[in-house]
């Protein structure tokens, strides 16, 4: 039995967490709001509600026209900067839209691949690096090290590197620098759950004559699509997001809707109507991923940071 | 947790040849892309190479007959210790980093508490707050440079609203007390409070995270801990101080670390808000290495402040996990 609350308890509570999601929703709710305001409804001051026109709704005004009635409201909608975005900037958005699709997918599915194949052989197999007296463990360790380099550190090298081998300004190349961001955490998390599958499962199937390979792809990954869902949503939610190697390997054809949004500050001036409908664009995707997969999201940050 | 396969299964599935299949394509990828460019960096930052000298490489496609087009020096490792710009950047990295850390574990954990309370709709505000760990950083960063704005932001409107009542307080007191008072806050503008409006664009988005991760760690602490304080007559304080508290400090120590490892290399929020000024009041130790070798094409120098961030990370990493464990209960 839980204890009861006091009634005050429970206004405080109440109170606090709607005051958290305020916090959290409110500038959401301002970047679609800004998003249809006109320039000079934003430069005004801040504008909170819209005002719509409600159709087939008249009502008389004091000369004893018919006027069609608005809803309370502090600035007059406007779809133009919508408009603009999907017409005027079409390509450009679209461009640059595809290429972080490109790079976030490309990536994800590389991780996967290669992240489930080492988190299985770290929990299936027994390693021992001789020279380096590495086990299983030191091995696991040494591979989420890397997921929390200073990604500066591979600033220069990276930009060397990519130069040479033409990979500068291409989606390949992008995949493959986030590919090595995510694939640590992949291979910890995959570990974690297949450390959870009863090892007897594969024997059985490998006893009735099936390779370690067919007992991996019918049997183990199936049954592991919580964690695989998981660190796809890390990974796609990661490589959307990134921002500082997109900006310094790409220049112009593979560039991405987080350097596209930053560099709106240089080339246009600040157009907030503008750069809000861009946002929101940007954002929505792994917002919706959010919202929908919220438990595997959870449950992978537990996998992750807590057992491990 | 490592089982071996027995015997038999061992011999039929190759087992030697499969624990190499199935592991050495990530170690490769590992080595090829973060070893080998660590090392190389590594060496680039004994020398004066700058982005010059690659493209004579580049255009010629083999390295320059007669010399590598660079020297070997110690000269960017003795600058770091003069270089007044550097020391700033220290700083703040160490600000963002203690002081996001703070607030982030403050407010995750009292919010963890409230979630693990039983109440309508939580679930839905489970969700709500997961939200803004989706969201690009540089959006979340154009969005707090909105929220922020001296002059269109909601909390513009508020601190002049502020202001004019304050003046007609001050114009009903006798004298001038308060009579030109300006109840303004320079967000993004003044030295000091721009560092904190960072952190705190950084909070919007990360405390969720803390929250998410400390409430996982109170849901797996059984319900009998609890009567049996109670039975006790223990008081919510002393629950709270005396047996939450300690339990989490395993999981407070991981999502600490966490966090604190991944606001040292914060860049997105500052690029966007205040492109590390005023003056260089914001620019992160990030930012610096950044602009050093994209903006100055300096790579031996950014390569050498790269590694010094790289042991102020581990110096930091290693003491915290040290105090850690001594504070852990085992």
């Amino acid at each position: 039995m839980r204890k009861k609350r006091t009634f005050l308890q429970s206004v405080l509570l109440y109170a606090t967490v709607l005051f958290w999601c305020f916090i959290v929703l409110f500038p959401f709710y301002w970047l679609l709001t800004t998003s249809i305001k006109t320039q000079i409804s934003v430069s005004r001051g801040p504008k909170y509600l819209p005002s719509f026109e409600v159709p087939f709704i008249t009502i008389i005004d004091e000369d004893g026209n018919e006027v069609p009635y608005t809803t309370p409201g502090d600035f007059t909608p406007t779809g133009q900067h919508w408009q603009d975005l999907f017409t005027r900037d079409r390509d450009e958005v679209v461009r640059h839209f595809r290429n972080s699709l490109i790079a976030a997918s490309g990536s994800t599915i590389l991780a996967l691949i290669i992240g489930s194949m080492a988190g299985y052989g770290l929990s299936r197999f027994k390693y021992y690096w001789g020279r380096l007296g590495w086990d299983n463990e030191n091995i696991a360790f040494w591979i989420i090290s890397n997921r929390f380099l200073p990604p500066a550190l591979f600033v220069v090298p990276f930009l060397l590197i990519y130069s040479r081998l033409g990979l500068i300004d291409t989606h390949s190349g992008l995949i493959i620098a986030y590919t090595m961001f995510n694939l640590p955490f992949a291979v910890w998390i995959m570990r974690d759950f297949f450390n959870g599958l009863p090892i007897e499962l594969e024997e059985s199937a490998m006893i009735d004559g099936a390779s370690r390979v067919t007992a991996f792809l019918r049997i183990v990954l199936p049954l592991s699509a919580p964690g695989l869902v998981a660190v796809a949503i890390f990974s796609f939610v990661f490589s959307w997001n990134e921002y500082l190697y997109a900006l310094m390997l790409t220049n112009f054809e593979a560039i991405t809707m987080p350097v596209l949004i930053a560099g709106q500050n240089n080339t246009r001036g600040i157009q907030w109507w503008f750069i809000s409908a861009l946002t929101l664009t940007a954002v929505a995707p792994v917002v919706v991923i959010g919202l929908l997969l919220e438990r595997y999201i959870t449950r992978g940050l537990v996998a992750g940071a807590i057992k491990g | 947790m490592q089982e071996k396969a027995t015997p038999s299964v061992a011999r039929k599935d190759q087992y030697a040849v499969m624990k190499r299949v199935f592991l050495y394509p990530a170690i490769t990828l590992l080595l090829a892309l973060s070893i080998f460019p660590l090392l190389w960096s590594l060496g680039i930052s004994f020398t004066d190479f700058q982005r010059g000298d690659q493209a004579i490489q580049a255009n010629e496609g083999e390295e320059v007959s007669g010399g590598l087009g660079f020297n070997l020096t110690l000269q960017n490792y003795t600058r770091m210790l003069t270089d007044e710009r550097l020391h700033a950047t220290i700083r703040n990295t160490f600000f963002y980093v203690f002081a996001g850390v703070i607030i982030q574990y403050f407010f995750g954990f009292g919010l963890a508490l409230l979630l693990n309370q039983h109440f309508i709709g939580r679930n839905l505000v489970r969700v709500i707050f997961l939200m803004p760990m989706m969201v690009t950083p540089v959006a979340a960063a154009y969005t707090g440079r909105m929220m922020f704005d001296s002059t269109i932001s909601p909390l513009a409107q508020l601190q002049r609203t502020l202001t004019s009542m304050v003046q007609s307080i001050g114009a009903a007191l006798p004298g001038d007390f308060l009579d030109n008072a300006v109840v303004s806050i320079p967000w993004l503008t003044d030295s000091f409070v721009a560092p904190l409006t960072m952190v705190l664009i950084d909070s919007w988005q990360w405390i969720p995270f803390m929250t998410l991760l400390l409430l996982a760690g109170m849901q797996t602490i059984p319900d009998e801990i609890y009567e049996a304080a109670r039975v006790d007559g223990a008081s919510s304080w002393r629950i709270l101080t005396r047996i939450t508290f300690p339990i989490l400090l395993p999981i407070s120590a991981t999502v600490i670390l966490i966090r604190g490892l991944e606001i040292f290399k914060i860049i997105d929020v500052i690029m966007v808000t205040t492109g590390g000024g005023p003056g260089n009041a914001t620019e992160s130790l990030t930012m610096y290495i950044f602009r050093t070798a994209l903006t100055f094409g300096n790579y031996g120098y950014a390569s050498a402040i790269s590694f010094a961030l790289l042991v102020a990370v581990i110096i930091f990493a290693t003491l915290f996990l040290a105090g850690m464990r001594r504070v852990t209960p085992r």
